[in-house]
């Protein structure tokens, strides 16, 4: 972000950014950068919410009047809470059937899920589901190419359903896993009680309680065993850090 | 948050050494711009967004997408790699990541000059920043060719 600033001023543009990880604005020396005691993936602190947003936004235009050379300043407000791990549990408990397939029960929790998912999507009038190139109503396609691929483990070859794929494998495993998470986040929004989440209890719940968690862990088994360096690193693309069973996903 | 204490330790540990191995960049000559209330401000992203009938970006992508100020947020998707932060906030609310409303708001209220008919979004998560450097000059002069005076730079 920092270099791209610089980068961008060579033209005569002026530029403000906002910066999440402090130490590599640091190392980069951006014109001006505003740090925010906010989590990745909140870069203005708080969904939903303007007027703490536009206070985020003047202060770091507010440094175009201010600074005089390069300079780093530290946003003193932290962004209200979100639920944490302890706070926030899914109302939608997957009972496990021991002998049912990943996919079979992939394809379960997707039905389950599909009319809280669709009552978002119809509330927003957006989805950011759909990055593979799948459209809402071929979830279950998405759920059957990852459970596929999480049972046979051939990550070299996309799985056919009948959907033009955007990414080529195995970086598409990534994608189709998203395409997932995105789906079961727009779902619990629609719940009745549900606060927003963080990304550690979204993380607990789709790793301790989900068959989406379980396909995910057996793909990043499957991809160790390959062992190839895109392999590795597709493994630290699909799991959070902390979550993979095997260790680091990343190391 | 974010604070790499705050990071899980293999996450912390590989964001600090990213932070080690960068380099800083050559400062461009100081610009000191007219008063905000005068500035059309442009938004650069580096989330990964762009249109649903873009090209989806891939690891260590050095391009970008365009999106214009007009763009209905049905229309975008994010097709960042890292899987080190949840895109729950920005499918509650794109501004949070986008603030392309907020820009309209400060318009409307003359808090900025104007808001550009064209924004940058990257995808982040870029080991090597000099491989940014032609796109980020490119960028820069399209901005300046626009008569945009402030780039606005969120990460994710």
């Amino acid at each position: 972000m920092g270099a791209l600033a610089n980068y961008i001023e060579r033209a005569g543009v002026a530029t403000a950014s906002i910066s999440l990880i402090r130490e590599q604005s640091e190392a980069v020396n951006p014109p001006r950068a505003l740090w925010v005691p906010f989590a990745l993936g909140r870069p203005l602190g708080s969904a939903a919410d303007p007027e703490f947003q536009k206070q985020v936004m003047r202060a770091a235009l507010g440094m175009l009047a201010t600074a005089t050379q390069p300079t780093i300043e530290d946003y003193p407000i932290e962004a209200p809470d979100e639920a944490d791990a302890g706070q926030w549990l899914c109302p939608v408990n997957f009972a496990v059937a021991e002998d049912e397939s990943v996919t079979a029960r992939l394809l379960a929790e997707v039905t389950r899920l599909a009319p809280w998912s669709a009552e978002t999507r119809a509330k927003r009038g957006r989805t950011l589901f759909g990055v593979t190139g799948a459209a809402p109503h071929q979830i279950d396609a998405v759920a059957r190419a990852l459970g596929t691929l999480a049972e046979h483990g051939n990550l070299s070859e996309a799985p056919v359903e009948g959907i033009d794929w955007q990414f080529d494998m195995p970086i598409l495993v990534r994608h189709l896993a998203d395409d997932l998470r995105t789906f079961y986040h727009e779902a619990i929004a629609a719940q009745p009680g549900s606060d927003a989440p963080n990304h550690d209890a979204l993380n607990d719940w789709i790793f301790d309680g989900t068959a989406l968690g379980d396909a995910l862990q057996q793909i990043a088994k499957h991809l160790t065993e390959e062992g190839s360096p895109m392999s590795l690193l597709v493994r630290g693309l699909l799991i959070p850090e902390g979550r993979y069973e095997g260790g680091s996903a990343f190391g | 948050m974010v604070r790499l204490r705050d990071l899980h330790e293999a996450e912390a540990k590989h964001m600090r050494a990213r932070a080690d191995a960068m380099q800083p960049v050559d400062p461009a000559p100081w610009i000191t711009p007219k008063s905000l209330r005068e500035c059309h401000v442009a938004i650069v992203s580096t989330a990964g967004l762009h249109r649903r009938s873009d090209a989806p970006f891939n690891p260590g992508a050095v391009d970008y997408r365009l999106l214009p100020g007009d763009v209905d947020f049905a229309d975008v998707v994010v097709s960042h790699i890292s899987t080190n932060f949840d895109r729950s906030a920005f499918q509650q609310d794109p501004n949070i990541w986008f603030p392309l409303d907020r820009l309209r708001e400060m318009a409307a209220a003359n808090e900025i000059g104007g808001v550009a008919k064209w924004h940058y979004s990257f995808m982040g998560a870029q080991p090597n920043h000099e491989a940014l450097k032609l796109a980020g000059e490119e960028v820069g002069r399209l901005l300046a060719a626009e008569g945009v005076d402030i780039a606005l730079m969120v990460p994710v």
